[in-house]
Parts: structure tokens; sequence; C-alpha cells
């Protein structure tokens, strides 16, 4: 099991493409790139998680941390997923209120500021 | 452990060290097992969520109280369902999560939440002489569900009240 991640830019974003499962053990990985993105100027983060096998609550955690560190600096997070079993973890933890999610990497690079 | 009371079973038993990155194995069983028992590919969806994040909050509690005891995963196959026990031997002064980290939320309620919102007849206990039980079972096919007791004249919702069938004491 692991966990894989690319970045590329699309504009004036950062595409994080996510393939794997993100879990207790693959999260720190996930935590570990949000972080340098961040620390690197990149306020505006897709995180493309089309790839992603499974995904925790550790994976939840990880991604609500980098939206709270993208806020800070008035950027955005947003989320590309079209498979139901992992939005269906969004929706249960009311997290669908709280990430802005697309259903691909173009229309969330296109999608307006909030 | 039986979730059909009077009907045949069968339990699959895994033991495994409190590695998190035996998870990823673990999900990977209970998936075969669960298809194996005829259920849908939703229900197996919840099940590996359900199984690891019960698992993980195990492997935490042991690696905050330094002990290797092996986990104990037991998977019953009855008619209907599938019942789930996790048993692990954190003690219970073993301290909890230690908080969510800096800006981030608390991902053991969050996995708390997400399990009792899967699952059915969740249930968490001790274990006589220190650690922690934890059972629930889910439908083998929960789109299956005889919904015909919600037309005029049938027995009504309170038929599918999951506490009518009760699960037996579990082992000790």
């Amino acid at each position: 099991m692991d966990l894989d991640l690319n970045v590329r830019k699309e504009g004036d974003h950062s595409v994080l493409e996510v393939a794997g499962e993100i879990d207790v053990y693959t999260a720190p990985k996930l935590r570990e790139q949000l972080i340098e993105l961040v620390s690197d100027g990149s306020y505006h983060i897709v995180v493309d998680l089309e790839k992603v096998d499974f995904l925790d609550s550790t994976g939840l955690g990880v991604l609500v941390g980098g939206l709270k560190r993208v806020r800070n600096h008035d950027g955005s997070l947003q989320l590309v997923c079209t498979q139901e079993k992992i939005l269906k973890i969004f929706r249960i933890t009311g997290l669908t209120k709280v990430f802005p999610i697309h259903s691909s990497v173009g229309d969330a690079v296109s999608a307006p500021a909030e | 452990m039986d979730v059909d009371a009077g009907g045949p079973s069968a339990t699959v038993r895994l033991a495994f060290p409190p590695e998190p990155r035996l998870l990823g194995t673990i999900r990977l069983v209970v998936g075969i097992v669960a298809r194996k028992a005829g259920m849908g590919a939703e229900g197996i969806e919840d099940l590996k969520v359900a199984v690891s994040e019960t698992c993980a909050v195990a492997v935490g509690d042991l690696n905050r109280a330094g002990l290797t005891d092996p986990i104990e995963v037991d998977l019953v196959e009855g008619a209907e369902r599938l019942g789930i026990e996790v048993r692990d031997h954190a003690p219970a002064s073993a301290p909890a999560s230690g908080g969510p980290r800096d800006g981030e939320v608390d991902d053991r309620e969050l996995g708390l939440a997400l399990v009792g919102a899967l699952v059915d007849d969740l249930k968490t206990s001790a274990l006589e002489g220190g650690g922690n039980r934890t059972s629930f079972w889910l439908r083998r096919d929960p789109a299956g569900l005889d919904l015909s007791v919600l037309e005029p004249g049938g027995p009504g919702l309170s038929s599918l009240d999951p506490r009518q069938d009760d699960l037996p004491p579990p082992l000790t």
C-alpha cells in the first residue's frame, strides 16, 4: 500500500493529484506535501482525489488542516472527486459544506474564488 | 458473537500487531471475506471504512501505551448480515489521542462518527482484565431491505428495528 502524490501548476492553482489509500499510515505524507506547498507560496490548491481508493478520518483531518493553512493566506483548497464511496465519507462527516467539491480539475481551477 | 441467532454462522478471525502499515492488509482481507459472503459493493466499502477506523483507534491506543499485543478481529458470517468484533488489550488508562494537530480536526472523533453512521448496533465495552471490545454489524445487502413493510397494512418501520434481533452477549 502506498500513496502517490504529483503536483503540477494550472494557472494560479497548484494541482495535487493523489493516488492510492489515505489512512493513518499514509496521511502524514499528504500532510507534509500540503505544508510544503503552502510554505512555497501556493495558496490556491486543488486536491484531485479521483485516483484515491480509500479515505479515512485521518485523511479528512489532513485536508481540513490544509484548508485552514491556505485560508490563513486568503487562499483556497478545492477538491475533485466523483467517486461515490469517497463522496459518502465527506457527506457523513458534513464536510461537503466545508470543501468545494468539483467533478473535474478544469471545473475547480475555473471556479470563482469564494 | 452470533449474528443470526439459531442460524448457521462462520467466523473468520484475524490477529495483527498494532502497526499502522497493516491496516491496508486488514481492509484487503475484510473486503475479500465480505465479497465471498455475498455482500454488495457499497456494503463492502462501508465495512472496510468501519473496520479500518476501529482498528486505527486500537492501534493508536496500544502504540501510546507502548504495547505490542495483537489486535483481534472477528468477522462472523450470518445469513442476513456480517458481524464484526474488534478486541485490543490497551489499558483503560491509556491516554486519549492527545488532541488534533495544529489546524486539524480531531480525527478520532471524526472516525467514531463515521463508524456510527455506517454500521448497525455499534457497541463498545471494556474487556475483563483490560482492553476494549467494539462490535457492530452490517446487512449483506442494505439495498435489499424488504420495503413491503411500509405498504398499507404492513407491519411498519418498527419491524426493521435492528434492536429486535440484538446480538447475544459477546465472547469473553
